[in-house]
């Protein structure tokens, strides 16, 4: 049985965080669903769960989500992380694309939630 | 009166290159709202702020409805501010349908702000961002803003002077099982509108094979 897994929510919005969690849970009940709501404490809450998966919302308060995914990156190379984003921009996408990580157009669906977890079901 | 002229095939572009922006942005608000959500082909107007405020207003003899508006300041390609707008009445609703029923009504009233911005974010990138795409230049957001009041204060709100000249971007659209109606609004000051209008003849330019 595949082992369950811990992602980590990094959105200013509340709502969103609230709905990308019910869609987690809702596909996989034992999952670990962690919230940071700026770029700076996504780094905190890293450092401390270990996530397999970061979902990054772009625009923040702060340091913003681009420079997070850069740091989170850095620190910890393996871990998968993926913009989660209202900011459909191709500038963004080709950002995200040369920094090697994903890119999931907001709003946020169950469609689009079970997508980016595929990767990680099986392994 | 049009305080600011652009040629035929001008504004022939601009209503088409809103018009894509705005399907992206019907397409956001559907999956938001979970329900078919018709748009209006954008109708452009050069006016003054005062005007653009009168003509969202709406047409009620009683006064100008209350209107519940997310902001967005947009700056690259060009500048402007785009505003997300609906019935202050409907913003519960609208917010009902994008978390669903299984949330409870307080938790729901206390999240309503927070929701009706992320909202506005999600419906105004989507269109700005297109907009981007087809101009292949970058627009960078700053956070939403939300406003509650007239269409007049949501406009001072937003920083457009009473006198300014704006070029409105007037936009309706409707969900269709709810029967609600909203609105966005792009404003943009002379300076702005020129910028708006350098970027149109690239585009015009590219489509014709000259760039």
């Amino acid at each position: 049985m595949p082992q369950a897994k811990t992602v980590l929510i990094v959105d200013d919005s509340r709502v969103s965080r609230m709905m990308a969690r019910q869609y987690i849970t809702g596909l996989h009940a034992d999952w670990v669903v962690t919230e940071a709501a700026t770029g700076e404490e996504s780094l905190l809450k890293a450092r401390e769960v270990a996530p397999d998966l970061v979902l990054m919302d772009v625009n923040m308060p702060g340091m913003g989500g681009i420079a997070a995914a850069e740091q989170l990156r850095q620190e910890f190379p393996a871990i998968p992380i993926s913009l989660l984003t209202a900011n459909v921009q191709t500038a963004t996408r080709e950002r995200a694309a040369a920094m090697g990580i994903g890119f999931v157009e907001k709003p946020i669906t169950e469609a689009r939630i079970a997508q980016l977890l595929a990767t990680l079901e099986t392994a | 009166m049009s305080m600011f002229d652009l040629s035929e095939l001008e504004n022939d572009a601009l209503v088409e290159i809103f018009n894509i922006g705005v399907g992206q942005a019907a397409a956001s608000m559907s999956a938001i709202v979970h329900e078919a959500v018709r748009m209006s082909v954008p109708s452009i107007s050069f006016i003054p702020r005062a005007e653009a405020a009168r003509l969202l207003g709406g047409r009620d003899p009683a006064g100008p409805e209350r209107i519940c508006g997310v902001s967005q300041h947009y700056q690259g390609a060009f500048e402007t501010e785009a505003i997300l707008m609906f019935p202050e009445d409907k913003s519960l609703e609208i917010v009902r349908l994008m978390v669903g029923e299984s949330v409870p009504l307080k938790e729901l009233t206390e999240m309503e702000q927070e929701a009706m911005c992320e909202i506005g974010n999600i419906i105004l990138n989507s269109c700005v961002g297109t907009l981007a795409n087809i101009f292949q230049h970058e627009l960078q957001g700053s956070l939403p803003q939300y406003h509650v009041g007239t269409s007049d204060e949501i406009l001072t709100a937003t920083g457009s002077g009473a006198d300014t000249v704006v070029l409105m971007l007037h936009i309706d659209f409707l969900l269709e099982k709810h029967q609600i109606h909203g609105y966005v609004a792009f404003v943009l000051d002379i300076s702005a509108l020129h910028d708006l209008k350098g970027q149109i003849n690239l585009y015009i330019a590219r489509a014709m094979g000259q760039a």
